[in-house]
This record gives C-alpha cells, structure tokens and sequence, in this order.
C-alpha cells in the first residue's frame, strides 16, 4: 500500500478542503441554498476498499459525473450521488412542481451540468496549489455500480494506453474521498449528500507526492 | 520593542504553516501563537493579549464563528478574520454582520498584507 507522510496527507486534505469550498459555493449558487461542508474525511485506499465505502449502506444504483483529466497530473474526477438522491438535486435545481417524468428525462443533461461546475472549481483547487498542469475532458454521466463507477480499466482506457498495463493491479488505484451534503434550514427534505472521488494510478499518486513534498520543504 | 501577537487557529498543519511562512517574509515582529482547533485555542490564549486573530472556519469540535464570538467576549475590539475555504455569500455575510473580516483560502501574502493595514 502506497503511503503519504502524515504532513503530505494533511496537506492533501486541506487542499481537497479548497477545492470543496470552491464547489460548494458554485453549488450553492445553482441551488440557490447553503451548502454545508462537513470536515475534509480523506481517504486515501486501494480500489477494493474505495468501492466497498462508495457502496456502504448503499443497495441501489449510484449515479455520478465523471471527468477525465490529463497533463502532468492524469486521474479521474468523479462526483457520485446515491440513484435516489439525483432527482431530488434535479428538482431542486429545476423547479418544485415539474412532473416526475420530465424530471428524469432532464435528469442526466442537467447533472452533466452540475458535475461539470462542481468538478471543475474542485480541480481548479489542485491547480492553484500545485504547480501542475491538466486539461480536463469532456464529463461523462454514469450510473452503476461502485465498482462499476471506479473501474479503474475503464479510467485509464478513456486516458490511452499507455497505463492500462500498470492499472491491471488494483493495489495501484488510489481513490481520494469526501463527502459534503446540503442542507436547506426551512425544508430538510432537500438534503443531498455524495462523495467526490478522485482516482489515480500509481505513477499519478507518485507525482502527487513529489509535488506535495515540493511544496512542503518550501514552507 | 514589544513584539505584537496574533491568534493563528486551523486544524490544517499547512494552513498554519503557510501562514506563519507569510509573517516569517514580511512581518517579522509580530509573535504567533498557533493552535490546532478551538479547544486549544481557548487555551492557549487564556489571559494572552492579542492585536489579531486569524480563524478557520471548518473545524473539528467548534467551529470558527463560534470561536471568534468567545474570543470577542474575552476580548473586545479583537480584529479576528475568518480564513476560510468555505467561500459561500451565506458565510461571508454572517462574518460580516458580526464585524468579522473574511479571508478566502488560499492565503496569500497580499491577502495578509492587507488584513494587516487595516489594523491600529
């Protein structure tokens, strides 16, 4: 198992911290209510364990945005919300009285959108701390099974070839978790929460820590 | 010449590290006392003076606004500053309405600087 210091993962955290801050208030904008962010629960775990937390407590399908990104840093972004969970975002976002129907119809065009914004003020964060640079690809909507949605192939085979060899291991997955939730203080009903997970291969994780430890020793 | 005392408060180690990088560059007679959430800070400052307090927001235990508001009762006048990744108008507004300034994570040194020009 691949190990950050105790000081690179409370760095790690702080910026996950960042980039959920950013998120949030984009979200918070589009559902035009407070988002409350619990405090940063990194986890750093191989793909096994990251798909048996996704899937805790969970029976049903989950949905989720993925985002590819690639440069000098390549993983995988992904928001993910418990199936049930999505429409109510949708109707938050959309409007209180649209019949249910139309709401799924719309469901998948309007959290592309939301996973959109969400991810990319949370990458924006790793951006402006790491001297790192990644372009990022176009969001995709999924909706599966944990380990379907964390298949570590499928990321790497949306990324090339290149890595699909050294991702076949899945002790060379790393999978970064948070979860947040909204809340809105008239009406609990609309309380959405989910995970964001970011998804690297090894050699990603390893340029991850150079870049943490850069940072440190100038500090 | 007395050196002048600031109230550091994050749960982060490089959040507080970054900072005191900040006053270590560019405000060399100001003292830090660092504390690694709200508990520790009520602690640590017992009976301390300080001519600012610099407070995250998002932290184990109590958060920030709830720490800023015991530390204005210990201290009245108190210049505190929320520094925070939680950047939401909701959160702004509520520093606002209780004379907190706000900072916006990442903190920079011009973010600091000019947190510093508006004290005394």
């Amino acid at each position: 198992m691949f190990l950050l210091s105790e000081l690179e993962e409370d760095a790690l955290k702080e910026f996950f911290n960042l980039g959920l801050g950013m998120a949030a208030d984009s979200l918070s904008q589009m559902v035009h209510n407070e988002v409350l962010l619990k405090l940063p629960k990194l986890k750093v775990v191989p793909y096994e364990e990251a798909t048996r937390m996704l899937s805790a407590g969970q029976d049903e399908k989950l949905v989720a945005v993925r985002q590819t990104f690639k440069g000098e840093l390549m993983g995988t972004a992904l928001l993910v919300f418990p199936g049930s969970e999505s429409l109510e975002l949708v109707r938050t976002l959309l409007s209180e009285d649209m019949a249910l129907e139309v709401l799924a119809e719309l469901e998948q065009e309007t959290l592309l959108d939301v996973g959109n914004v969400i991810l990319n003020a949370f990458l924006e964060s790793f951006t402006q701390m790491l001297r790192l640079e990644f372009e990022f690809e176009e969001a995709e909507f999924l909706r599966g099974s944990s380990r379907f949605l964390l298949d570590i192939t499928s990321h790497v085979a949306v990324q090339g070839d290149e890595l699909v060899e050294q991702a076949t291991d899945n002790d060379r997955a790393f999978v970064l978790m948070m979860d947040f939730k909204t809340s809105d203080e008239e009406n609990t009903q609309h309380t959405l929460s989910g995970f964001v997970v970011l998804l690297f291969s090894k050699p990603a994780m390893l340029t991850l820590k150079r870049e943490l430890a850069l940072i440190l020793a100038n500090l | 010449m007395e050196k002048k005392k600031a109230l550091i408060v994050d749960d982060s180690s490089l959040a507080r590290m970054m900072i005191r990088k900040f006053f270590a560059d560019g405000f060399k007679d100001w003292e830090l006392l660092e504390a690694k959430d709200a508990q520790d800070a009520l602690e640590k400052s017992e009976g301390v003076f300080f001519h600012l307090a610099l407070i995250d927001f998002n932290m184990p235990g109590m958060n920030g606004i709830d720490l800023a508001e015991k530390m204005m009762e210990r201290q009245p006048g108190l210049a505190i500053y929320l520094v925070t990744a939680n950047i939401q108008e909701r959160m702004q507004l509520r520093a606002q309405s209780m004379g907190i300034g706000f900072i916006r994570k990442p903190i920079d040194l011009v973010k600091i600087t000019s947190a510093m020009q508006g004290l005394a």
